[in-house]
């Protein structure tokens, strides 16, 4: 067999990481976006661009890094749209956030939102064939952080409410995964 | 190369090990003996930079023969390319040698040639390669334009020459 130039592989190792960091790279648009939806609805700047910075490079370090984890970045943006846009949606539509009557309609968007992302995740995370959990976690995070973005509307509050909306949606569904299994 | 694409990088020696003879050896057809090492490097590093973007449905050996074949084909064009440039001066030596018929007017000649080169060199291309058209006589464009652009030519060519030797 030929003998393989330990440079040459050294150098296509390099080409290979390269790639993938381009690639990773490449998601910066995304999380762009979300913070420019954020701000374009009133969310403050300090706070969109610390979230939008931590989902950039919570991403592009999921995309990198490949494998189940890689592949859950999509799917946690797309859960996340739905935490992200419901309150900004309420918001949009002519409503206080302000008060009492920030309970009405914000905190529940936040919450059903969270949901939504949560069952979507959880449904795709079965997929998955045993590594659904890494895959889950990973989804999870990317909505978190997306979701926040337009969950903040309600406060610290409104974050939570999200988190849990989450966490609901997702676990009932990975659980019967793993129980069928 | 599907493990690959997913960021398994234990998939990495094995994936080296199975493609590097096959791109060698499809660079050593394509492009001949000299350039085919280069090509096939080039090759390889552009299938593992693009490794992420492989689509697993694929067939992985057609898809990094299909990267070899470009890297190939900008080889040609590059060789082409170069081949171009160096024309003009290659239509030299007939003019410059006609007339020669001794050693020492061979010398005064190759001497004259050097210079005539050296000139030419420092002009923008289309003056080299109108005034290499007037002695080869493979003409790109014909009648007044080719008289204009040779009168431009050979007054930038004086002026160039002029410069470096101080006389026409």
């Amino acid at each position: 067999m030929e003998r393989i130039d330990s440079g040459l592989q050294s150098r296509a190792r390099r080409a290979y990481e390269l790639g993938r960091a381009r690639v990773a790279l490449g998601l910066a648009p995304v999380a762009l976006a979300a913070v420019a939806i954020a701000l374009a609805c009133g969310r403050p700047t300090g706070a969109c661009l610390a979230l939008g910075g931590a989902l950039f490079a919570l991403v592009a370090g999921l995309s990198f890094a490949g494998g189940s984890e890689g592949r859950a970045v999509w799917p946690g943006l797309l859960a996340g749209t739905a935490p992200l846009a419901l309150p900004l949606i309420v918001k949009t539509a002519g409503h206080a956030c302000f008060g009492d009557s920030c309970m009405q309609l914000c905190l529940p968007a936040c919450v059903f939102g969270g949901l939504v992302a949560g069952v979507v995740v959880g449904v795709l995370a079965r997929r998955e064939e045993g590594r659904g959990v890494r895959f889950a976690v990973a989804a999870l995070g990317v909505a978190a952080l997306t979701g926040c973005l337009g969950c903040t509307i309600g406060g610290t509050l409104g974050v939570l409410a999200m988190l849990g909306g989450l966490a609901a949606g997702g676990t009932p569904v990975l659980a019967l995964a793993r129980a069928r299994r | 190369m599907g493990l690959l694409a997913d960021g398994d990088r234990s998939a990495f020696p094995r994936v080296f090990e199975a493609l590097w003879p096959p791109l060698r050896a499809f660079a050593q057809r394509a492009v001949g003996p000299g350039d085919d090492e280069d090509v096939a490097q080039a090759a390889l590093l552009r299938v593992f930079s693009r490794a992420s973007e492989f689509d697993r449905s694929r067939d992985a050996l057609a898809w990094a023969v299909g990267i070899a074949a470009f890297e190939c084909r900008s080889l040609r064009k590059k060789r082409a390319r170069r081949a171009e440039r160096e024309q003009p001066m290659a239509a030299l030596p007939e003019l410059a040698f006609a007339g020669a018929v001794s050693q020492e007017q061979d010398l005064i000649a190759r001497d004259l040639r050097a210079a005539v080169e050296d000139v030419l060199g420092a002009l923008r291309p289309i003056d080299a390669e109108t005034i290499a058209a007037l002695a080869s006589g493979e003409r790109a464009v014909t009648g007044a334009t080719f008289r204009k652009r040779l009168e431009r030519a050979l007054a930038r060519f004086r002026t160039a020459w002029r410069d470096r030797h101080g006389t026409d």
